[in-house]
């Protein structure tokens, strides 16, 4: 028990943390001075200090969504596969509750972006409901054909049911599988290629157009949220497919898994180094990679058995 | 006459909760409709003939109602009939749904032997009789879908819904399409019992097609009603992947399963009750308020209509299969049943299954944007137009009316496993086998796959911990005394106008052009350019229309095809009375040949000489000499 909660505390915290890594690492590999990695705890507690404005057409909807954003989110980092053998973990839930969950939060993100009745938060809205939209398919057959490796559907037990059993004879879909999971975390994250978290130009942007009338605390809690949620993407990814070292004793394998988190981060730091932006309809081309590469694994597994 | 076993009395709940909402609504609604007697007494009939569909016991009563509940909706579409759209409307729905019941006509003539009064069980035996039982499931299928709007039969939603006073809207989408659900239950576990697997599948495929087909117009539609119509159109799509899951199941023997996913499908037809109804009943009172179903008139209702909105968001969020709803928790049980799919021992279904599984996602997602449409440019930013400016509350029984409905929505997301428990036993009144243990093993918290290996929810608990975590996070909020400071929205210097926001057409124009090859849109832009500059303009406009796909190529070639046939017809009679009279004697002869083959034993001799028989009728007595 207290394995777990410590890992839901040590994720919370590390969230700001790996966003400001990724871009302290993309900076350096540009040959810019880089950035503190301390910049996302800094930018927190900034915002924390700040009033909040809200827009005149805004309506209630501005002051509850934030928080809508942000609980699903919270909600699920109870529900992720353990990092230590035999710590505690909520083994029931299945990963269409997760992504509905997170179905949920950009729900509220994107009716946040219509609330301030500026044109740049309709248009972050309309790209991301385009987006999200054909995320959904490959998340849910991903998902399907992992829990049929690992024999549960429930996310906390095919963790550990991975770690314990590495599907070695199933490397094949595994591996589809894996692909496809990362193009997901990369689209679901608004990462390079699908959106730069970090353009300053207002016609490129997807989530940072959702949230330009968002000032102050309201502010810091998206952020914490889009941060909170590269997290899950990544310990999921970290826990799934990479499930090594939880025999480790606990300290150490909570090393080992924040080790995983940072490598993770870095293999998308590169990503974004060395690729550019999509443009919005060549998105769907990449997650239709992501589709495919889903069903192929599926495919495997059933005819193959590999 | 009447029967009144679990599944009747399931359904017939349906109807009741779906309707005592709607009678405030509708009692509120009253004062703007000027036919008061006409619109009552069909209001009231049309409750009462639902009622009586799923209660009636032999095919008498049930083709009665049956054709009861058509003529006074038909009638009820008809109550505020002003312009032509509106009876064309009608008249295309009524051509729809007795196209719908020649079919089941036709099922109740062969299955009951002509005798109408014959109880349904009794009709197992005819039907198992009969040498072509793929036959009457088409019958059933065209009979009953053609009421459910299932593609292709579904071009008739979009036009009647929108024009009936929205909460015959509300009825008919809520809970009419439901009965047509109901009749599929019935006859399909009562009169044709053992299925093919064909027929699952064939359900399945008709399933997915029309919940991809449904959310994907649903999205290209600026009328608010017409947009839900669609929906209705979807949701119908997901109980019948249900429902095909399950006669998949139950035909390769895995009889738990079955159970299930039927399980599922029940649900997930009392919650689209629910929230298509509570839908229907806030577009009805934002049209009421604003006097036009444009959706790119409104804006910013949430302020003038705080209670329209928070219900329509409630809706909103259930129908979008969104955690910790209704709508998720049935579309979970779907989808849980589909990955069941991996106990079959059948390769290529395992292999077909997951382009379902795709179908049904795509169409969550697609869901999620219509909504985000749907809400977002109805309720939030300004206001698109001075209806829209002026709009306020509606009155406290259309306000009382979709409070209940919210209560019925909410009531299914709390009690899920006592409705379970009610489904549960309605199956096992149709001889299917009990689940509910295996889906509540720990008391009612967690609902359990029934499924090896399946997922858990718990709804309780999620809907528990998103409560608690959210007003956690408020309570800090409120407890920082944060100051607070209102000021206009940054928009690159410029003041922020009703025209500067995104319309619903510009919200769905990626999904538009991505999906281009099937809307073919047809799209008018035209702009005044100044001094012929390409980019400077100073007045445009533009103009998107789709028309569906079905109704350009099925339904207007079918017209094409009849028109062609009359001219061909008339070519041949010319207007001469003996020659007309020759055609319908050849066509009893086709008739009565037919028959002969198609009811008895087939032979190719009788083929054979039937056909030389009616080749030389119609050279004699129709075409004639060459002139």
């Amino acid at each position: 028990m207290i394995a777990y909660l410590l890992t839901i505390v040590l994720l919370l915290l590390i969230a700001p943390l790996l966003p400001s890594f990724i871009k302290a690492l993309k900076m350096r590999l540009l040959f810019k001075k880089p950035a503190s990695i301390w910049q996302g705890y800094r930018n927190f507690a900034k915002l924390m200090h700040k009033e909040t404005i809200v827009s005149e057409e805004a309506s209630a909807i501005t002051r509850v969504a934030p928080f809508l954003v942000l609980s699903p989110l919270l909600v699920i980092l109870f529900f992720l596969p353990p990092v230590v053998h035999g710590a505690y973990y909520v083994s029931f839930v299945d990963a269409f509750t997760i992504t509905g969950l997170i179905a949920l939060s950009t729900f509220f993100l994107m009716l946040l972006g219509l609330d301030s009745a500026s044109a740049f938060g309709g248009m972050g809205s309309s790209r991301e409901a385009f987006i999200a939209a054909l995320v959904e398919p490959a998340m849910v057959l991903t998902i399907f054909s992992v829990s049929m490796m690992a024999g549960d559907l429930g996310v906390g037990q095919a963790g550990v049911n991975l770690a314990a059993h590495f599907p070695k004879e199933h490397m094949a879909s595994f591996l589809f599988a894996a692909i496809s999971f990362f193009i997901l975390l990369i689209a679901e994250n608004g990462r390079i290629p699908v959106d730069n978290p970090e353009t300053h130009l207002e016609l490129t942007m997807v989530h940072e157009a959702m949230i330009l009338d968002i000032t102050g605390i309201y502010l810091a809690i998206i952020e914490t949220a889009s941060s909170v949620k590269f997290v899950i993407f990544a310990s999921l990814f970290a826990s799934l497919f990479l499930p090594f070292g939880l025999d480790y004793s606990a300290p150490v394998a909570i090393g080992v898994f924040m080790l995983k988190l940072f490598a993770i981060a870095a293999a998308v730091a590169l990503i974004e180094v060395n690729t550019a932006k999509l443009r919005l309809f060549k998105v769907p081309n990449l997650l239709g990679i992501a589709i495919v590469f889903a069903f192929l694994s599926l495919i495997t597994f059933y005819v193959l058995g590999a | 006459m009447f029967q009144f076993d679990t599944l009747s009395m399931v359904f017939t709940a349906l109807i009741v909760l779906g309707s005592i909402p709607n009678l405030f609504y509708s009692q509120g609604y009253l004062p703007h409709i000027e036919r008061k007697a006409h619109y009552l007494l069909h209001y009231f009939t049309f409750i009462a003939s639902m009622i009586g569909v799923v209660v009636a016991a032999n095919a008498l009563s049930f083709l009665l109602f049956w054709e009861l509940m058509s003529l006074t909706s038909w009638q009820l579409i008809l109550t505020e009939a002003k312009s032509k759209k509106t009876i064309n409307a009608a008249r295309f729905y009524f051509f729809m749904t007795h196209f719908g019941f020649v079919f089941l006509l036709l099922f109740f003539l062969i299955v009951t032997n002509g005798d109408l009064e014959m109880g349904f069980s009794a009709m197992h035996g005819v039907a198992s009789a009969f040498a072509y039982p793929t036959l009457l499931f088409f019958f059933l299928v065209l009979g009953f879908l053609s009421k459910a709007g299932a593609v292709p039969l579904h071009v008739w939603l979009p036009y009647a819904h929108p024009e009936a006073p929205s909460p015959v809207s509300a009825l008919m989408s809520g809970v009419m399409l439901k009965v047509a659900i109901y009749g599929m239950f019935r006859f399909l576990f009562d009169v044709l019992y053992p299925w093919p697997l064909e027929w699952g599948v064939l359900i399945l495929v008709i399933g997915s097609l029309s919940a991809l087909i449904g959310v994907l117009y649903a999205l290209s539609e600026h009328d608010i009603k017409a947009l839900l119509a669609n929906h209705s159109i979807e949701n119908i799509g997901i109980i019948l992947i249900g429902f095909g899951m399950g006669m998949i199941f139950d035909s390769m023997h895995l009889k738990v399963l079955s159970s299930f996913a039927f399980i599922a499908a029940i649900f997930h037809t009392f919650n689209h009750m629910s929230f298509k109804s509570l839908l229907f009943m806030g577009a009805g009172s934002v049209l009421h308020q604003t006097h036009t179903k444009n959706i790119e008139k409104y804006g910013g209702l949430i302020k003038r209509m705080p209670v329209t909105a928070l219900t329509f968001l409630l809706a909103s969020v259930s129908i979008s299969a969104l955690p910790p709803t209704n709508g998720f928790l049935s579309e979970w049980m779907i989808f849980q049943s589909m990955l069941g799919s991996s106990h079959l021992d059948n390769t290529s279904l395992k292999l077909a299954i997951p382009f379902a599984v795709f179908a049904l996602a795509m169409t969550g997602g697609l869901a999620i944007a219509c909504f985000v449409k749907a809400y977002g440019i109805t309720f939030l930013g300004l206001h698109r137009s001075t209806n829209a400016k002026h709009a306020h509350e509606v009155n406290f029984l259309m306000r009382t009316g979709m409070l209940l409905m919210a209560a019925v929505v909410i009531s299914l997301m709390l009690f899920t496993p006592w409705y379970i428990g009610q489904f549960d036993a309605a199956l096992v009144g149709l001889g299917h086998t009990s689940v509910y243990a295996r889906l509540f093993p720990e008391g009612i918290w967690q609902l359990h796959s029934a499924g090896m290996h399946g997922g858990v929810v718990s709804p309780l608990i999620l809907l528990g911990a998103l409560l608690g975590v959210t007003a956690l996070l408020m309570f800090g909020y409120k407890a920082l005394r944060v100051k607070e400071r209102i000021h206009r929205t940054w928009s690159c210097g410029y003041r922020t106008g009703a025209r500067t926001q995104y319309s619903a057409t510009g919200f769905a124009g990626p999904i538009r052009r991505f999906f281009g090859w099937l809307y073919k849109p047809d799209e008018h832009f035209h702009k005044e350019s100044i001094a012929g500059h390409g980019s400077k303009f100073s007045d445009s406009h533009y103009e998107v229309h789709v028309k569906p796909l079905f109704e350009t190529t099925l339904y207007d070639s079918v017209g094409k095809a009849a028109n062609f046939m009359s001219y061909w017809v008339y070519r041949l009679s010319h207007f001469e009375q003996t020659r007309y009279a020759a055609m319908i004697f050849n066509l009893m002869l086709t008739v009565l040949f037919s028959y002969r083959i198609f009811a008895h034993e087939f032979s190719w001799a009788t083929l054979l000489l039937e056909g030389t028989v009616m080749i030389i009728s119609i050279k004699v007595l129709i075409i004639g000499e060459k002139r």
